[in-house]
């Protein structure tokens, strides 16, 4: 009886199965030309392209609906001589690495081509040449510092402001929490629209930037609500709970610095971005309120130093390891999925603070609340004016 | 809470499946050979990978279509005979066909519509005065004609007498007046018959032959591959690139006569430019002088022109399009001059 019911219950699992790969089988089968509508057209996406000593490389990948075969490649449309890796035969969705022997000038604009076997041209600009980082010692250095300046540092300045929130009233610390929060939302938005650039710019249709977005916002932010939920339960006392959601918050801003620090590395690879010392101390600015963020939660407590700085540390380190990633192996599925993961985590701290605000206030709704969210959120948007 | 775990579990296999998709298709597979690529004007790459290069001399293209170099020097005469008063009459049959594909540069494959299989069509070639006929043939899917520059009745015109697939069609004209003129299909929309290939060279000789050269022709033309109105390659006498990994040998002192003919579409103008020399031209070849001395001559669609040159030194020595764009785009070759 028992075997029979669990069969059956494996059963009816599998049938539905065995009936989709049946009715899969029947039109990919060989010879069936039943649902053989229109002609496939290629579609090729240059992904990325690099200045290297008297090189132009573009990588590019084959996101049409059938394997292409690159004839021949071109820089501002004039066809050149060029190699190509691995083969010149791209399959579905696969990667190729085209080189070309060219001696560019830095500064200057560029679209690289490459034509496929049926004479279909794909372009890529570059608005300014630059040579792209490559990771020795001292690009690496150079990454760790600006990583360091935007990301680190100022967070560590933003927890200077703990011993004033020790000292506020219940209600002026209700204004503060919320202020935090209004912060995060911005960083949660801005994190959104970003992922949407990169993936507008350089994203092949065939990813459906929008929606990898949406998913992974999504996903991010209930299995972090989940992990969370778990880390505040397990301990009943205020102090590990209120830690708790400073961790959260500080992991929730790495993520977030985590996509600031990409989107730097890869601006100034593909020579967006001449990095000036305005936009350091622009980025210095706006990244200090994010400390304030993270010890929010924690003014009511004592937390040990140490503890307080490896929350900072949490928070800002990741923008060193972002600018890494975005400066030496940029892909724009990987910043697009970064940055969403980012936000995912900045919604699921700032509903977690609104809980945390729920239990310790009953004027959840009060007028500190709102003041502190909407001037969080103009603070970011004034400061952010400085980037 | 278990089915919260096995979410979880199926989550963190999700993404980390899409990571190792996205991170596995970065890898590149090694291989063995190495091969060389050598730049314009700096750099050299090795490779283990291909080599993308129309103009080198490992570029292959399938010959089958247009030989450029036999087309060059190659003139049909037709089938000669006599009429009763004495008129030379030159039968030539040409077919039509529209389902060809070329490959009109390495790797790139590009459906032309041929007169008698070629891009540009055969070079059809009479004396002042003999009768022609041609024999048209249509094999091709859409319609097509013949229409011969020169002078001709107006039912033999090309034009109004559209041939359908499969039709016939005999034009009958007599070769005047003497010059390098051109033939072209001129079914509407022109501009998709003529881009597509359907071309040829026209030339009437006088009574009295000019002097004794080495001959060639130069038909000047482009592709457009992605059908958006601009060529994609420019060529001379069919295939881009050709004449700089093939130089056309001539003869140092030797008088040559190029019979140039424009045909490029999309393009408001093309040129030629000669190196290291300059050259007669006799714009249309309707006369027996002269009209310029220079070593660059300009002309727009269906224009054409008799160059004469002869080389004082021997070497390698460049002609192409003096619109540089159009050169870097295939329309570029060389002569070598042997002593």
């Amino acid at each position: 009886m028992e075997t029979v019911s669990s069969a059956r219950f494996a059963a009816s699992a599998i049938i539905p199965l065995v009936i989709l790969a049946g009715m899969i089988a029947f039109v990919l089968w060989p010879g069936n030309s039943i649902l053989n509508i229109g002609i496939p057209l290629p579609d090729v996406t240059i992904e990325r392209i690099e200045f290297h000593d008297r090189l132009i490389v573009a990588y590019i990948r084959n996101t049409g609906p059938e394997t292409v075969s690159i004839a021949q490649a071109d820089v501002n449309d004039r066809i050149l001589p060029a190699a190509i890796e691995p083969s010149k035969t791209i399959e579905r969705l696969a990667e190729a690495k085209v080189v070309i022997p060219f001696d560019w000038i830095a500064g200057q604009p560029y679209e690289v081509g490459v034509t496929t076997s049926d004479g279909t041209r794909f372009s890529k600009a570059v608005a300014a040449a630059a040579p792209t980082p490559l990771p020795d010692a001292g690009q690496v250095s150079l990454m760790t510092l600006i990583g360091t300046y935007v990301g680190v540092i100022p967070v560590l300045i933003g927890l200077l402001w703990l011993p004033f929130l020790k000292r506020l009233s219940n209600s002026s610390y209700m204004f503060f929490i919320s202020f935090t929060a209004g912060l995060l939302i911005f960083l949660g938005i801005d994190a959104l629209v970003e992922a949407n650039e990169i993936s507008v710019e350089n994203l092949a249709g065939v990813f459906k930037g929008p929606m990898l977005i949406a998913a992974v916002t999504v996903v991010s932010f209930l299995v972090l609500v989940y992990v969370s939920e778990r880390l505040v339960s397990r301990t009943k006392r205020q102090l590990a709970s209120s830690f708790a959601i400073a961790t959260m918050i500080a992991v929730g801003i790495g993520l977030h610095n985590l996509g600031e620090g990409l989107a730097i590395g890869s601006a100034m690879l593909i020579g967006e971005v001449a990095l000036s010392t305005f936009l350091i101390v622009g980025f210095t600015i706006h990244n200090s309120t994010e400390g304030l963020a993270i010890v929010s939660p924690l003014a009511r407590e004592r937390p040990k130093i140490i503890r307080v700085i490896a929350l900072g540390l949490i928070a800002g380190v990741p923008a060193i390891i972002g600018t890494w990633i975005g400066g030496f192996t940029p892909s724009p599925l990987a910043s697009t999925v970064f940055l969403s993961v980012g936000a995912g985590a900045v919604f699921q701290v700032v509903y977690a603070i609104f809980k945390f605000a729920g239990k310790s206030s009953e004027h959840f709704r009060s007028g500190n609340v709102i003041a502190g969210v909407s001037a969080g959120m103009l603070v970011m948007y004034l400061t952010a004016l400085l980037i | 809470m278990r089915f919260n775990k096995l979410l979880i579990v199926i989550m963190v296999v999700a993404i980390a499946g899409t990571a190792f998709a996205v991170m596995s298709n970065l890898q590149v597979k090694a291989q063995s050979e190495d091969k060389m690529v050598v730049g314009h004007s700096a750099g050299v790459y090795r490779t283990t990978g291909d080599v993308l290069n129309p103009e080198g001399e490992d570029a292959r293209v399938n010959l089958d279509e247009i030989d450029p170099m036999k087309y060059l020097r190659e003139f049909d005469y037709g089938t000669v005979s006599k009429l009763e008063d004495g008129t030379t009459l030159r039968e030539f049959t040409i077919v039509a066909d529209d389902r060809q594909v070329m490959e009109v540069s390495p790797g790139v494959f590009y459906n032309v519509w041929t007169f008698n299989g070629t891009v540009p069509g055969p070079t059809i070639r009479a004396t002042e005065g003999d009768l022609v006929r041609i024999h048209f043939i249509n094999n091709g899917t859409k319609e097509h004609t013949m229409h011969f520059h020169g002078i001709h009745k107006a039912e033999m015109d090309g034009v109004f007498e559209k041939v359908g697939p499969g039709g016939k069609f005999t034009y009958e004209f007599y070769a005047e007046p003497f010059g390098l003129h051109l033939y072209h299909c001129h079914v509407q929309p022109l501009e998709e018959h003529i881009s597509h290939g359907l071309y040829g060279v026209y030339i009437v000789d006088p009574k009295t032959p000019r002097t004794d050269a080495d001959e060639m022709v130069m038909v000047m033309n482009g592709y457009d591959t992605d059908f958006d109105t601009e060529n994609n390659f420019y060529t001379v006498n069919g295939i881009p690139f050709y004449y700089m990994h093939h130089p056309i040998q001539i003869e140092k002192d030797r008088l040559v006569r190029v019979y140039l003919v424009n045909i490029l579409e999309f393009d408001q103008i093309n040129n030629f430019h000669l190196h290291g020399n300059l050259f007669h031209v006799y714009k249309t070849g309707t006369g027996l002088t002269p009209d310029e001395y220079t070593d660059m001559i300009t002309m727009s669609q269906a224009e054409r022109s008799i160059l004469e040159f002869s080389y004082k030194y021997p070497g390698q020595y460049m002609f192409h399009a003096h619109k540089t764009e159009f050169a870097e785009k295939g329309w570029t070759g060389l002569f070598q001059v042997k002593e």
